[in-house]
């Protein structure tokens, strides 16, 4: 059974003082799966999903969330979508309960629903003890549950998430994991960006590469690795002025590789051995692993100026 | 899909939601809020109306607090209103990011907008009614014409309040709500037939001080309150605040929505 469209993006493009941020971008996420943006800061990526709940303008192209325009259904997408931005803006005066119920309103709902909805959710993200609370009084990385309880207020067909691991300490980002896959067990369509390669590996169906504006490539991580990079990686670490030596054994035997600065990585497909390219490269200290969505990365990126960034 | 009676239902109540907010909030800090809105414009109206009043045997035929005391109630909605949007709204959309959450609900930039103008009108509505409690209990008022006077300082609170708001939107800093602060409101609160008539201004001033908003809300308040003024008069007072608030309440919208959404 073919699954519906939750988001169609159609050659969306964003502009900020002439500069561009997003330069056509063309994908679709289907119902109840979890797509990841990944790139690195300045990717574009935060626009786009900007622009997909609501928060950005678009300047060119179309955009269907849950198969109605954004241009003209603002409110009534907003009301069926759940946001998890970077910036919180809770409310910091107010408590942890009545920050659910103050957003609870915004949507409209029903005032018994919404009591009894936001004593659910406290449960959910385990903050009951802390209901009366206000906001500042959270313990450091019990915010972002917070903000997720706010997120899911409306039971949203479609959550948001904006680096939703940011700045959390491991055992905060461990639970934000874990929510994200009890959301995506429910059945909720996830859209949610991240720079961080490992993190996207580990919950995202699928994923969108993203790079200076631009989508490099859409598929399921395991795919793309194994499209693009294979399934293992050799890398080297080569001497200063060695370099252009061994890279020219390397292309000769046909060897496929990405250089990032003085480390060279070598791709191998499924049914090389390893061991013809130690033979190639003897005396040089080098290590085998698996390939990750990072060697996509830079393969797609190109290695140039930008691995000075990441 | 979202049936149209709930799209209508939030249409409805989304201004309100926005100042429902603020009044959840100010209920949990109202005795902080009450020094400010209250206490210290009562101080005014005694140590001004009452104490340096006592030296001035009459001013335009009353005494000097009864002419003060117009002046006194549109000089409070006046401050409270544009304090509330300069100072709070500011922190709301660069600091707490109280906006930013709000446009991931069903509300729209417009009821946002409207809904802050509508509060700090409020708030200094309020504050102009807790004085006017006040000079009640010391025997000031006693005259329902404080009704459609009041209604007069309702206005010039919306549109101090969108004032505020408008400087909002200008300032990048913090420390630029002090230009306008500085520059324009209180030097409008000294000379906008406050403390003295403008009478009393030399002639080429006496007409600019018309072009500022607080002489028709000052002027309309004490017309209503003092009588003696045509109704007329009092009518192009109103007017004029009327169509300065829809002004800057339009230019408000737009350049407050492209902070919200760019």
């Amino acid at each position: 059974m073919e699954k519906s469209v939750a988001i169609e993006a159609r050659g969306l493009m964003k502009r900020y003082d002439n500069d561009v941020a997003i330069g056509a971008l063309n994908f679709e996420v289907l119902q109840g799966e979890c797509f990841g943006l990944l790139g690195p800061n300045g990717a574009g990526k935060s626009t786009a999903i900007r622009m997909m709940y609501g928060s950005s303008l678009i300047d060119q192209g179309d955009l269907f969330i849950l198969g109605l325009n954004i241009k003209n259904s603002g409110r009534e997408i907003r009301s069926q979508i759940g946001v998890v931005p970077t910036e919180d803006g809770l409310e910091t005066e107010l408590s942890v309960r009545e920050n659910l119920i103050l957003f609870g309103r915004y949507h409209g709902i029903e005032k018994n629903l919404l009591h009894r909805r936001c004593e659910d959710l406290l449960k959910l993200v385990k903050l009951e003890e802390y209901a009366d609370h206000r906001v500042p009084e959270l313990p450091v990385g019990f915010r972002q549950r917070l903000v997720f309880a706010r997120a899911l207020i409306n039971e949203p067909r479609i959550l948001f998430l904006d680096e939703p691991t940011l700045s959390l300490d491991p055992s905060a980002r461990q639970w934000v994991w874990n929510q994200i896959q009890n959301e995506k067990a429910q059945g909720r369509t996830l859209l949610l960006t991240t720079h961080d390669m490992e993190e996207a590996e580990k919950i995202c169906d699928r994923i969108a590469i993203m790079d200076r504006g631009k989508v490099l490539a859409v598929g399921t991580p395991r795919e793309l690795i194994q499209r693009l990079v294979g399934t293992q990686v050799i890398e080297l670490q080569v001497p200063r002025g060695d370099l252009q030596y061994y890279l020219s054994r390397l292309s000769s035997h046909n060897f496929a590789f990405q250089v990032v600065k003085q480390q060279v990585n070598v791709h191998l497909k499924d049914n090389d051995d390893p061991q013809r390219v130690m033979n190639l490269v003897q005396g040089i200290s080098l290590t085998l692993r698996q390939s990750g969505l990072s060697d996509v990365f830079f393969k797609l990126s190109g290695h140039d100026v930008r691995d000075e960034l990441i | 899909m979202i049936s149209s009676g709930k799209d209508l239902y939030l249409k409805r109540v989304g201004i309100w939601n926005v100042w429902g907010r603020n009044f959840l909030v100010f209920r949990k800090s109202w005795i902080v809020n009450l020094f400010w809105m209250v206490v210290e414009p009562t101080f005014v109206l005694f140590s001004i109306g009452y104490g340096v009043g006592a030296f001035i045997s009459s001013i335009q035929g009353v005494a000097y607090v009864d002419f003060f005391f117009p002046a006194l109630l549109c000089l409070t909605a006046m401050m409270v209103a544009f304090f509330e949007t300069a100072y709070g709204s500011y922190s709301k959309l660069n600091f707490q990011k109280i906006y930013q959450a709000m446009i991931l609900s069903p509300l729209e930039p417009k009821e946002i907008i409207f809904g802050e103008i509508l509060w700090g009108g409020s708030k200094g509505f309020l504050s102009a009614l807790g004085v006017t409690l006040v000079a009640t209990v010391f025997g000031h008022t006693d005259n329902l014409l404080i009704i459609p006077a009041l209604l007069v300082v309702f206005i010039c609170a919306i549109l101090f309040s969108s004032l505020g708001l408008l400087v909002v939107s200008f300032i990048k800093s913090h420390d630029q709500i002090s230009v306008p602060t500085s520059g324009f409101i209180v030097p409008m609160s000294f000379i906008c037939g406050t403390y003295f008539p403008l009478e009393q201004m030399p002639v080429a001033l006496k007409y600019l001080v018309y072009l500022l908003p607080l002489t028709h809300a000052v002027g309309a308040v004490r017309g209503i309150l003092l009588g003696g003024m045509p109704w007329w008069q009092i009518g192009l007072h109103i007017l004029v605040l009327l169509l300065l608030t829809l002004l800057v309440v339009r230019a408000v919208q737009g350049r407050i929505s492209k902070k919200l959404i760019h």
